[in-house]
């Protein structure tokens, strides 16, 4: 039976994705981007869609919740997965209000009255069945890929108006985006990059090499170094995992220090960051917040009996220190 | 000629200008006792080794930078089609486990609350093994049930896992025989068992396999992987102490030995002449008992029936190199961790290891085996809590601690260094550290345990102390207000079952479900043993005093006279040569415990004894072995008396054998000096009035 075999096709598709997630690299260095994450979650929603068994916006919704759930829980401090599955909820509510007829503008302001008056009877609402609905679903869903395919470069067009010629730009760690942003910005401009080397994991080396080759002047500096050098620094440029509901930031390990220090010497910092890393969690739950890895990068296994070690790729910013860049010079899209 | 020895985490490398002769003496003099080798390299031997370079590491750099991983899979897609195949032996063939896996299978003893075969199969799946044998003997229905439950057998597992069983597997050799006999693998495949903890990428390992078969076709006909670990690290384990040299280009194993008690470690001389110049001598590794075999290791096992365990084969194929033409290859991981839970102080080492996320990404809160209500949180400290965990007030769980689901703990509790399994009830006031507490556990108020493994259903009552290296089995109820010391082990199972099938030592974790049913005769429980509410045997004669429980502790907990033991059974044909070596290690031991119960041990081992210490020339050879072992330590002279006393009174040795070694001509000032010692004398000389006296008799 062809649609048995699509379901065992489509739980082993996600199966796989879910211990790919679990595993993710033995450290930071060699997690995949975020925006790979994203896509692969849009795509593997995209295709339980197509091939799950739905009669109703409801019961899509429900699976999708279901299969979103797993997927968080696999990796809880990947929060890009959950925002996806988000967003795909999303778009099924919106598309079913379509489908519904031309009471969606009505139906996406609905007016607080309304709530509290309808209670739960939206919910019983998408139980409605539209033949269309599956067709429409996947078109927008193929939308969302589209749009997070150019995230990248959306963000790396506007380079032009923050950097400037003759600038020295710090930067800490390697971020797929801010890697474009610079690129991009050399292109027409020349200035001097500073990485700092992001200990223990160091992918700021691999970020100078890779900046190097675009001809960028690019100097390494150990994350001790960061505040001697801020002075001479004009702007920061970072990456982020997460925007945190609050403001706040999570990012590779150094970033706090990074920006206490560019606070210091009221260097602008700038975030780069892609629509689908912000999310509604706050940093009150410390515990599944962070991620801890192996310690092996910080003492090898061979030198021994230590009792007590954490390593965690991941720094959490407080609040304080990224507001008041963050509304100026977020980079949004 | 470059030859680098490992011993520590720095190489000492000699140079091609020393004179080969020469650096055989150094290299034998660093080696000379096992003691030197365990620690770093003093003063004293830096001297010996003259022409030491600066400490590289060069092995462990190349090892290191070779390329990124990539998934074999898509590696040599283009290449060959052949999915990875998988053997898993789940089970251990040796008894050390004993008596909580008269129970359960080795492999589904819970380790920090995953079973350990899960953590195995994890470690397949995760480095692309896409088809795995499980071959299971002891309970083979147990590990078969709880395989099908577990993930590993939906259909959506990227890893198909076929269970196969047998009750008449004994070895490992058995069981490769029969995936030769049935022809399940088809290319090259691993070998592990169902105990190996490990996150190791082994495609770079299967890359550099895969190379060295299609450059010489079937020469290399197995990789080894090791991992780098100094010695004295406390995830080495003694029984799998090894030594190897190695070619230090091609990677090739040139000799491989069990350093185990060895004193003395020989070469054989032929190995380096065998064409390369660069050789390594390692001690710092960790074997991680993952081999990457092709399919002509099975066939070999077939060919050679007696081969029984790896170590025989290894041994076996580089005695044989040069008339079969294989070769063994090794490659040393700097980065993943590797390790075989053979023994419970490797069980106690690996649950610390893996709640300190040195396994990561297998860490208990990714509940990898994906069970049902298994997942956790993980907070600072490594504390890791389960759903539905209850905690009393002034509890504090200070650090690596896992707690499973619905388990509550009393109040003021201190709890460190601990996994504690689902549904378990712990009163106020207890103190655990280092403890191994499975599911269902009871424990009352005031309890301290320290460093114990405590079994499913086991109710420790209201005050009791568990001292270290204390195992509680399977429903085991001890109390109130007793203190058990060091080292006791408790079981339901009387060890009376046991003596019929004691014999045979090859046994695999027990088959002796046929002699169980003859439990007619209804033991009495001691409540001196597990007080006066207890439920439970002290394993193995309690009649002795505390010495026995040291010995009979450093047997299930350790090593000490296992293979002793082991010995007994294989050894009619070894001659009394071997066994003076082994005479030897027994008498460190006694030596490194103060020489405390050396005669409660001799009593034991008298038979064995009487049995090769035979004509006049055995005894020399044994009194000679002796003499090396207090030779070496001036301050034991004294005990060389009551040695050879006991060893005269259990008639192991006999006047005339002593009298003759005492009047030997010896050659060195110190074995005179030896001689020469007070109470020696005085031993010798009652023995000649005891002689002349019955002389008179007559």
């Amino acid at each position: 039976m062809p649609g048995a075999d699509k379901e065992t096709d489509l739980s082993e598709r996600i199966e796989s994705f879910l211990s790919e997630l679990k595993r993710c690299g033995s450290g930071a260095g060699s997690l995949r981007g975020s925006a790979e994450t994203a896509r692969e979650t849009t795509a593997l929603l995209r295709r339980t869609t197509a091939q799950a068994r739905w009669g109703n916006a409801g019961e899509l919704m429900e699976i999708i919740r279901k299969e979103g759930r797993r997927m968080t829980a696999a990796q809880p401090s990947e929060t890009t997965v959950g925002n996806m599955v988000r967003r795909v909820l999303k778009i099924i509510r919106e598309e079913y209000a379509r489908s519904r007829g031309s009471s969606e503008e009505t139906d996406q302001q609905e007016s607080l009255h309304k709530l509290l008056t309808s209670g739960g009877s939206s919910e019983d609402n998408f139980r409605q069945h539209f033949a269309h609905l599956k067709a429409n679903v996947i078109e927008a869903i193929n939308e969302l890929l589209t749009e997070l395919e150019g995230t990248t470069d959306n963000i790396s067009m506007q380079a032009l108006e923050h950097i400037h010629s003759n600038e020295v730009i710090m930067t800490i760690g390697r971020s797929r985006t801010v890697e474009a942003f610079l690129k991009d910005a050399a292109r027409k401009r020349k200035f001097h990059v500073i990485v700092a080397e992001c200990a223990p994991f160091c992918q700021g080396h691999e970020m100078a090499t890779s900046l190097c080759k675009e001809d960028i002047e690019t100097t390494v500096i150990p994350d001790a170094a960061i505040f001697a050098v801020m002075s001479r620094v004009n702007k920061v440029i970072i990456g982020t995992q997460t925007v945190l509901a609050n403001g706040g930031l999570r990012a590779v390990n150094g970033t706090h220090t990074l920006a206490l220090a560019a606070k210091h010497h009221s260097t602008p910092l700038i975030v780069c960051a892609p629509m689908f890393k912000l999310s509604p969690q706050f940093p009150n739950e410390e515990d599944t917040f962070h991620k801890f890895v192996s310690p092996h990068e910080v003492l090898p296994f061979t030198e021994g009996n230590v009792t007590q070690q954490h390593l965690t790729p991941f720094s959490t910013l407080k609040t304080e220190i990224v507001n008041k860049f963050r509304k100026k010079k977020l980079t949004q899209k | 000629m470059y030859v680098s020895i490992f011993f520590c985490s720095r190489p000492l490398i000699f140079c091609p200008t020393l004179h080969r002769s020469r650096w055989r003496k150094c290299a034998a003099r660093v080696f000379g006792s096992r003691e030197k080798t365990r620690r770093r390299p003093n003063a004293a031997e830096e001297r010996n080794v003259c022409h030491v370079a600066a400490p590289l590491t060069p092995l462990s750099n190349m090892a290191g930078k070779a390329g990124k991983p990539s998934r074999p899979r898509k590696a040599d897609k283009d290449e060959e089609e052949q999915p990875l195949q998988a053997v898993l032996v789940a089970d251990s063939f040796n008894r050390r486990f004993f008596p909580i896996t008269k129970d359960q299978p080795r492999a589904l003893l819970p380790l920090a609350n995953v079973s350990m075969i899960d953590y195995t199969l994890e470690f397949l799946t995760s480095t692309g093994v896409q088809e795995t044998f499980v071959f299971c003997c002891w309970m083979a229905s147990k590990i078969k049930e709880h395989l099908q439950k577990s993930k590993w057998c939906r259909p959506t597992s990227p890893n198909v896992v076929h269970v196969i069983t047998s009750d008449l597997y004994r070895s490992l050799g058995d069981v490769l025989r029969d995936v030769d006999a049935k022809t399940l693998v088809r290319s090259d495949f691993l070998l592990v068992y169902g105990d190996v903890v490990s996150n190791i990428d082994i495609s770079q390992a299967l890359q550099e396999h895969k190379q060295r078969r299609s450059m010489d076709k079937n020469v290399s006909v197995m990789t080894m992987i090791f991992k780098e670990s100094p010695p004295g690290h406390k995830t080495r384990c003694e029984d799998d102490d090894i030594i190897i040299a190695m070619d230090g280009k091609s990677k090739r194993i040139l000799h491989y030995q069990r350093a185990q008690a060895l004193k003395r470690l020989h070469f054989p001389m032929n190995i380096f002449h065998s064409g390369s110049d660069e050789f390594e001598i390692r001690f710092d590794l960790l074997d991680c008992h993952i081999s990457i075999c092709s399919p002509q290791v099975a066939e070999l096992f077939t060919d050679n029936f007696d081969y029984q365990t790896k170590n025989d084969f290894v041994r076996g194929l580089l005695v044989n190199e040069e008339i079969l033409g294989n070769q063994i290859h090794m490659h040393v991981t700097k980065d993943g961790y590797g390790a075989r839970v053979s023994n419970l102080l490797m069980y106690d080492t690996v649950s610390s290891d893996t709640i300190r996320r040195w396994v990561y990404p297998i860490t208990p809160e990714a509940n990898f085996a994906d069970l049902e209500g298994q997942s956790c949180t993980h907070s600072r400290h490594n504390v890791y809590r389960e759903t539905g965990v209850s905690l009393g007030h002034g509890s504090q769980m200070e650090e690596n601690v896992l707690i499973g689901r619905n388990t509550m703990i009393g109040a003021n509790c201190t709890i460190s260094n601990t996994v504690i399994g689902a549904n378990c009830v712990i009163g106020d006031n207890v103190t655990l550290d280092r403890a191994y507490i499975w599911n269902r556990v009871h424990i009352a108020d005031d309890v301290k345990v320290k460093q114990s493994v405590i079994c499913d259903n086991v109710e420790v009552k209201h005050g009791v102390v568990l001292n270290e290296q204390c195992v509680l089995a399977y429903n085991v109820v001890v109390g109130p207000d007793i203190t058990l010391p060091e080292g006791t082990v408790l079981s339901m199972h009387h060890p009376d079952e046991e003596d019929d099938e004691d014999d045979d030592e090859f046994l695999s974790d027990d088959n002796d479900v046929g002699y169980r049913k003859d439990k007619t005769k209804l033991k009495v429980f001691n409540p001196a043993e597990v007080g006066s509410e207890g439920k439970g045997y002290r394993w193995k004669t309690s009649s002795l005093e505390d010495t026995e429980e040291d010995e009979l502790a450093e047997c299930i907990w350790g090593e000490i006279d296992f293979r002793f033991s082991q010995f007994l059974t294989q050894s009619y044909k070894i001659s009394f040569r071997n066994l003076g070596k082994q005479l030897t290690s027994l008498l460190n031991q006694f030596l490194y415990h103060g020489g405390k119960f050396y005669k409660s041990l001799l009593k034991k081992w008298a038979p064995v004894f009487k049995n090769y210490v035979k004509r006049p020339q055995d005894q020399l050879d044994c009194l000679a072995s002796m003499e090396e072992v207090f030779l070496e330590r001036e301050t034991h002279w004294a005990a060389l008396v009551k040695v050879l006393m006991s060893m005269y009174q259990l008639e192991i040795l006999e006047e005339e054998g002593i009298m003759h070694w005492f009047n030997q001509g010896s050659t060195t000032d110190k074995s005179q000096q030896l001689r020469r010692n007070q109470g020696l004398l005085k031993f010798i000389q009652w023995l000649q009035e005891a002689e002349e006296s019955s002389e008179e008799d007559e």
